[in-house]
């Protein structure tokens, strides 16, 4: 069934997005692929529909909508903040069922107070979930990757762990991998002997320099990827690494955070306690939430019905703290947004400017409501 | 007399010498085709076995097309070319010729990246670093995003398609590191390149392949598993 005709409301959705103040725009259905693979990584690759213009450019069909929105936005040199609003169908590969889903939603890029552009994103999904007379009971479900940071950075781990552990933040599987790796010593790397003097003697210059020679005889000197400096520092930390004994009350205490769930009204309470209890200072990113939480409650939503869970997150590493997700009880979503103040400066924007957004899965709303006819 | 089979053997090089080879010593001689230029023949023993000669890569295609009834390639170039090839072909015997791994490999000055996870941690710190992903020079996108992505929960890279001299992209700036495939090494260590401790992502061969399910009927079956028993199925 085409997407585009399961919802006759299409226009009434555009009405809707332009009564939250969302000014109205269409993208192409064509864009151009780099971005999307650079940002989301080439996972992506199988599950795009790519072409290739007449003069070699990678085009693919939208897969989703924030990108191209992002990259709107950058080249209409736009300084200030805009709010923009969105319906269409986005283009994904899948081995079973369609590949063509209408998806409509609101990105709002530039503006600096963060609590209230989230609280106005969450606000604004619920009230189009509810002007397209979603009646099933849903399940909102938010998580904050600055939380999870701001413990990492708390608990005073190596910053190899906290890289790996902040990256694998929001893919469970990686995630439990990860803390089950740091849970066991790991061996220093076996290294040629002309590394490993300069490194059990923790002399940095002495191992640039003969990784400095390596790399010239390997014709990597200026190839502009890793240099001597990098590989030194990261083949130090690993020796370190490899004489602390792993933290075990560290690791357990991550695994509490993780375990943490809380209605939202309560939530920045459960994050003070674990704090309290373990002793780290969190209060930056607890003062964050809790200010986020009563923008939101001003901005209408029940907090009470929403939950924060510690673990969810979304394993991108441009979304930086909130993510927050709807969905129907068996776990269908029908809405997902976040704050992605990395993207924009990923796709080339030459100051830091912050985003968020969401986008609603039109096609399951319409089955839903029986949009369809 | 029962229906004529296929079995397509690659049409140039090593791999056809000893695929051919393979054929005469289980008792399926192939007669050469009167005019070199043709790319079917006979095999004068087993008159209803008809031989194909295909490039190695072709091989794969048609077995997932299953056009052919058997075929004779490397296994690389059927997990690459054929996309879901475990449910499309049914691997039937390995030949013990051919024998290459796909292999992923850095720099040797990279001397604190031993394995998959220390690339990864490096992958993922690499747009920090360098302002862009981790760059992968491969011919082999498939077998390289199912390695990285889906055993080793990798996704931060970028894969620069390169359909030749793939161990000089490092060297030459167009990519930090390679997937390959490799025989003794020695143009990897030539090219100041080490295979990662869990890098090897395939051990490929030549192997016997069958098209999953088999087309045509009983009468073909018999004749299919014949020449496949002989071939060491």
């Amino acid at each position: 069934m085409n997407a585009l005709r399961s919802f006759s409301a299409r226009a009434d959705i555009e009405t809707i997005l332009a009564q939250l103040g969302a000014e109205r725009l269409d993208v192409p259905v064509l864009q151009p692929a780099d971005p999307f693979l650079d940002t989301a990584g080439e996972e992506l690759r199988r599950r795009i529909f790519l072409s290739e213009s007449e003069t070699g450019e990678t085009l693919c069909l939208r897969p989703e909508f924030t990108i191209p929105v992002c990259l709107h936005h950058l080249e209409s040199a736009e300084t200030g903040q805009r709010r923009y609003g969105y319906v269409g169908t986005a283009f994904r590969q899948r081995r079973v069922g369609g590949n063509e889903f209408l998806q409509a939603g609101i990105e709002d890029i530039g503006d600096t107070d963060g609590a209230a552009a989230d609280a106005r994103s969450l606000a604004d999904a619920l009230a189009l979930l509810k002007a397209l007379d979603v009646t099933a009971k849903t399940v909102t479900t938010l998580g904050d990757q600055a939380v999870f940071n701001a413990v990492i950075t708390g608990l005073g781990l190596p910053r190899g762990w906290a890289v790996r552990l902040s990256h694998a933040f929001g893919d469970r599987g990686t995630l439990d991998s990860a803390l089950e790796a740091l849970a066991h010593p790991s061996a220093p790397p076996e290294v040629p002997a002309d590394i490993l003097e300069p490194c059990e003697a923790r002399d940095r210059s002495a191992l640039v320099n003969a990784l400095t020679m390596r790399l010239r005889i390997a014709g990597l000197e200026n190839s502009g990827g890793r240099d001597a400096g990098e590989i030194a520092d990261r083949l130090i930390a690993r020796f370190d690494a490899a004489e602390i004994a792993p933290d075990a009350a560290a690791l357990a205490t991550l695994r509490d955070f993780l375990a943490i769930r809380a209605p939202l009204n309560a939530a920045a309470g459960a994050l003070s306690d674990f704090a309290d209890a373990n002793r780290l200072d969190l209060s930056g990113a607890i003062a964050d939430f809790a200010e986020r939480e009563s923008e939101m409650d001003r901005a209408g939503v029940d907090t009470a019905a929403v939950f924060y869970d510690a673990a969810f997150g979304r394993a991108l590493d441009y979304y930086t703290a909130l993510v927050y997700e709807i969905t129907l009880p068996d776990g269908l979503v029908l809405v997902g947004g976040g704050r992605y103040d990395r993207l924009l400066t990923m796709l080339g924007a030459k100051t830091a400017m912050p985003g968020v957004g969401f986008s609603v899965w039109l096609d399951r709303i319409g089955a839903l409501t029986g949009g369809a006819s | 007399m029962s229906e004529t089979i296929t079995i397509a053997v690659p049409s140039k090089g090593r791999l056809k010498e000893e695929a051919l080879k393979r054929m005469e010593a289980a008792g399926y001689a192939v007669q050469p085709p009167q005019d070199a230029r043709t790319y079917r023949a006979a095999v004068a023993s087993h008159p209803q076995v008809e031989v194909a000669f295909l490039s190695a890569s072709e091989i794969a295609r048609e077995l997932g097309k299953g056009s052919i009834d058997l075929g004779i390639t490397g296994e690389d170039l059927v997990r690459e070319g054929l996309p879901d090839s475990e449910n499309r072909v049914t691997r039937l015997a390995q030949l013990g010729f051919g024998h290459a791994d796909v292999v992923v490999a850095v720099p040797e000055p990279w001397v604190d990246v031993e394995t998959m996870a220390d690339l990864g941690l490096v992958a993922a710190d690499f747009r920090h670093r360098h302002g862009r992903r981790l760059r992968i020079a491969t011919k082999y996108w498939r077998l390289t995003q199912q390695h990285f992505s889906q055993t080793h929960g990798i996704q931060l890279y970028r894969i620069i398609e390169s359909l030749g001299a793939t161990e000089g992209a490092p060297a030459a700036g167009q990519a930090d590191v390679i997937v390959d495939i490799t025989s003794t090494g020695s143009t990897l260590r030539a090219n100041h390149l080490k295979v990662l401790k869990d890098g090897v992502i395939l051990q490929s061969q030549a192997c016997l392949f069958a098209p999953k399910p088999a087309p045509g009927g009983a009468d073909r079956g018999e004749t299919v598993a014949a020449l496949a028993a002989a071939l060491g199925a």
